[in-house]
């Protein structure tokens, strides 16, 4: 018990005390500083054996979910096709304000901070992509995207099934960023982690004054045993907060002269960069925007919450990439929105609940610059949607096949995908 | 998820990193001994001179108010027991509100109407935004201090059903009013409830039913209604969907006008519509009528009773409540003309409800609640931005939510789940731990000095450890609460504990933080 090498605290926590100790020690060696553990002092000269409980990432997937059913058509704007202007008349973007065009799309201009992504080839976008049928429930059709695996009656989502794919169980693996509750894809029966921002992540009370490590002791001592969902939590945060001190030790503050715009998505993704840089085997993030339910006030190009929310998205992605810099490198961010919207405008200058939409994927693997997917033609009646030419877990597997290896069948279990083409 | 050691071996290995940490100088905590010594180190003492309830009055009383406290629990003893001061609380203009002399007083902006509020935002007098938290903050007053503690938690019910987030950028300028429509028949029939919320501004603005169209209906609105507030998926399709925005066609509010709710015949999409079996020639260009038969049929649909049923037991009961009790409740509700306070009864008689004591975890309104009840914290008027009373609301936000704040129009989750994540949990103690340290906030409340919470000096530890088990948690202590308290505290059960005592001078929050981190405050 005393040969232990951060001096000998009690193994309270015995089910996770490796995970706990080695993420602090690992920590500890990385600072080549002293850190402290309960009532023990460490101090390390950062040449200690490199016995971490968390590895690096192989690679990383960023997963945005724009929540309340983003407006893909004026996202990714079909110009030529002549249905979408005579059934947006108020809300269309007009072909000759497209950013990024090509003979058939081009992008919303105020998706301009995107630019530089996009002609480096690290941005693409796929269209016309959802479920296989129309779900027009906000609700239901999250469920659905984020579960993926129509027909069983167990609730895990399709990012906890990639999670355990392999064997490695640290909660670090997935992490939820911001507020709110983590999505329904993170679900499931491997321990995640969630912190609405990086200085959140610890145990309060658990300060130099503890007595031999009381306060965890303590902690763990009440939730033993507990069999409800707090329970369960409680055990897997302790080793998740000790292996996120690495996070800690990374400065606050974007770098690169990254700029995040206000709001809740720009800080999210600057806390999800720093999370990144601590390098403790973080592989799969969830982020979440709304509110992009516009069955009013879409707006066109000089107002609206189209545009307001499209430049908060675009500078947000932005500002992230910057900020990583080279760290980037392993980096893939993929935007997923439960359904897209009506063809027709209706008459409050907003569009009401559709089917198809698209997709945008970026960074890393990407094969970026290009427009992906095969177009349905629209059709202008009061009714029409976007329909589905590519189904949304196809350009998910590209993600999870070539960046981690894991196969399709492991995190979309039953499902045939197409190859979409988007990932190298 | 690894499964819990045994008892036994837990104690051991306790013993043991006691010993081994006496040597380096600690406070010995633990006598290196058999388990069974251990345990005996740890038996609960009895200071039956602060009373608590029966476990089955202190479950009726725990779900169906914002947390027990000892005046609370002398309320129920005084009303002849939970039973009875349950069935008192559903009449509640028959109890005392209890709030603080001139709380309707402390945010004139509540009370003003949707021109001026709106008039003043335009004029940059006062933004919405800025109402809105203090209609949050009223809310969180309200839960934290009524004593009409059961119709506190039906409208929190009822709002959050019919929900219409806060934040919402029109809809301030009638939210503070929708709330008291809501208050008003919290304890109702579910048939008025759905025609005043439906019919309401703040909700005809959130889901554009203000500015719908009898050219093209807008669905937003139409959709809700039968999704979330009525009959659920599964029983109608999306021509029902259709015709349920042309019924609603017609209501509508002068946005950016006088701001007034009214009803237009020229704007009401007439001709025959069907939804699901109700069906209706719809001749008439006044449409409001036939709307309130619609809402009729549709809070008397079988499905309606299941879904608003279901979900009263998910919130009272657990969250995976039977079918059968779903049904019985749903027979009840259908027989008493959509009635809740029937329900509610049937509900609190049933033995599922009677065996599921601690099964539903607080969300974050309710733990930060709970906690300042806990903590017997007196919290002043609004008298500068960092009083108690605005920082209570960072609080909540910090566990993931704020009060009828959820962005969506489903509300926010009644299940544990969603609130079990790992920066809620961490969040709460650390909200426990600063409201126990009484660090945070600083003004415009009143903490209870450390000696205060010694009931006689000296005590044992052990004693106390029991006394405040009482006093917070409403319950005696246990051995596993009186380690975990000794561990947290450095402090052996039997140490005597005097006013100079480390407990009492510097380390009370370590002990009362250990009793609001426990299962039992992080649940109802």
């Amino acid at each position: 018990m005393t040969a232990d090498p951060v001096g000998g605290a009690a193994p309270c926590c015995d089910e996770y005390a490796r995970l706990s100790r080695r993420g602090l020690f690992r920590s500890a060696a990385l600072l080549g500083a002293t850190a402290t553990f309960g009532s023990a002092v460490v101090t390390t000269s950062g040449s200690a054996p490199a016995a971490a409980a968390t590895r690096s990432a192989r690679n990383v997937l960023v997963v945005l979910s724009l929540r309340g059913a983003c407006d893909g058509l004026n996202l990714v704007v079909p110009h030529a096709d002549p249905a979408y202007y005579t059934a947006r008349k108020r809300i269309g973007v007009p072909k000759e304000r497209l950013l990024a065009v090509d003979d058939m799309f081009g992008l919303h201009p105020a998706l301009a901070p995107l630019l530089p992504l996009w002609d480096s080839g690290r941005l693409a976008a796929v269209h016309a992509t959802g479920l296989p049928a129309p779900n027009r429930s906000h609700f239901s059709a999250m469920e659905e995207i984020e579960d993926a695996d129509p027909g069983s009656a167990v609730r895990s989502g399709w990012l906890n099934r990639f999670l355990g794919a392999d064997s490695y169980t640290s909660p670090l693996q997935g992490v939820h960023v911001g507020g709110g509750v983590p999505p329904a894809s993170m679900y499931g029966a491997h321990d995640v982690m969630s912190a609405r921002n990086v200085d959140s992540v610890g145990i309060a009370g658990d300060d130099q004054w503890v007595v031999d490590d009381g306060r965890k002791r303590s902690l763990d001592l009440l939730w033993r045993g507990n069999a409800g969902p707090l329970g369960r939590t409680v055990r897997s945060s302790f080793a998740a907060v000790a292996d996120f001190a690495p996070v800690h030790a990374v400065p606050s503050g974007p770098r690169n002269g990254a700029r995040y715009p206000q709001g809740d998505l720009g800080s999210a993704m600057k806390e999800v960069a720093r999370v990144l840089r601590g390098d403790v085997g973080v592989e799969v993030v969830t982020v979440d925007h709304g509110d992009w339910d516009m069955h009013s006030d879409m707006g066109n190009l000089e107002w609206g919450r189209m545009r307001s929310n499209t430049t908060e998205l675009a500078e947000a992605v932005a500002a992230f990439f910057t900020d990583l810099g080279p760290a980037a490198a392993n980096v893939t961010l993929v935007t997923l929105s439960e359904f897209g919207r009506r063809v027709r405008e209706n008459d409050n200058w907003g569009t009401d609940h559709g089917f198809g939409n698209v997709m945008f994927l970026a960074g890393a693997g990407v094969r970026g610059g290009r427009y992906h997917g095969r177009w349905p033609g629209l059709t202008d009646a009061p009714d029409a949607d976007l329909l589905v030419t590519t189904d949304y877990r196809s350009v998910l597997s590209e993600v999870v096949s070539r960046r981690f290896g894991t196969s399709s069948a492991q995190v979309f279990p039953g499902f045939s995908p197409e190859t979409v083409g988007v990932m190298a | 998820m690894s499964s819990p050691l045994a008892p036994s071996r837990r104690t051991l290995v306790a013993g043991a990193g006691g010993a081994a940490l006496a040597g380096a100088g600690g406070a010995v905590v633990h006598a290196a001994a058999p388990a069974a010594a251990a345990r005996s180190t740890y038996a609960p003492a009895t200071y039956a001179a602060t009373p608590v309830l029966p476990a089955a009055q202190r479950h009726l009383v725990s779900r169906f108010s914002y947390g027990l406290t000892p005046a609370l629990a002398a309320q129920v003893r005084r009303s002849g027991g939970a039973a009875a001061w349950f069935e008192k609380q559903l009449r509640p203009s028959a109890v005392a509100d209890g709030m603080p002399s001139g709380f309707g007083s402390w945010w004139p902006s509540l009370s003003r109407g949707p021109k001026e509020l709106w008039d003043r935002q335009a004029q940059e007098v006062e933004g919405g935004w800025v109402v809105m938290q203090n209609y949050q903050r009223w809310v969180l007053m309200r839960r934290t201090f009524t004593q009409r503690q059961v119709a506190e938690v039906m409208t929190e019910f009822w709002e959050n059903h019919f929900n219409v987030p806060v934040n919402g950028d029109l809809a301030f300028t009638h939210r503070a009013a929708y709330g008291s429509v809501v208050r008003a028949r919290a304890l109702g029939r579910f048939e008025d409830l759905l025609l005043a919320v439906t019919t309401h501004p703040a909700m005809l603005i959130y889901l554009d039913g203000a500015r719908s169209t009898k050219a093209r209906p807008n669905e937003n609105l139409a959709r809700e209604l039968l999704e979330l507030h009525t009959v659920g998926r599964g029983t109608y399709g999306e021509d029902d969907v259709k015709a349920s925005a042309r019924i609603l066609t017609g209501w509508w509010v002068d946005l950016f006008g006088s701001w007034e709710a009214g009803y237009r015949t020229e704007a009401h999409a007439t001709g025959p519509v069907r939804v699901m079996d109700f069906a209706d020639d719809n001749a008439s260009p006044d449409g409001r009528d036939l709307t309130r038969r619609y809402l009729s049929h549709l809070a008397h649909h079988p499905a309606t009773a299941a879904r608003i049923c279901r979900k009263l037991a998910l919130k009272f009961v657990s969250d995976e409540p039977s079918e059968a009790l779903v049904a019985s409740l749903a027979r009840v509700y259908l027989a008493n003309d959509t009635a809740i306070v029937p329900v509610l009864r049937a509900l609190v008689a049933s033995a599922e409800f009677r065996g599921s004591a601690g099964r539903k975890v607080r969300d974050p309104g309710e733990d930060v609640v709970a906690t300042y009840r806990a903590l017997g914290l007196k919290v002043g008027p609004p008298t500068q931005g960092d009083a108690a009373v605005n920082a209570m609301l960072w609080q909540v936000a910090n566990l993931g939510t704020t009060p009828l704040a959820w962005p969506r129009p489903d509300g926010a989750p009644l299940t544990g789940d969603a609130w079990s994540s790992p920066s809620r949990v961490l969040a709460s103690f650390e909200a426990h731990w600063v409201l126990a340290g009484g660090w945070w906030p600083k003004v415009g409340v009143t903490y209870r000095r450390p000696p205060a919470w010694v009931p006689r000096f000296p005590i044992t530890f052990r004693l106390l450890v029991d006394h405040l088990s009482r006093t917070v948690l409403q319950r005696p202590s246990t051995a596993a609460l009186l380690e975990a308290c000794c561990l947290a505290t450095g402090i052996a059960p039997g140490e005597r504990i005097t006013r100079d005592h480390h407990l009492v001078r510097w380390n009370m929050h370590r002990l009362l933080a250990t009793l609001l981190d426990s299962p039992a405050h992080l649940t109802r």
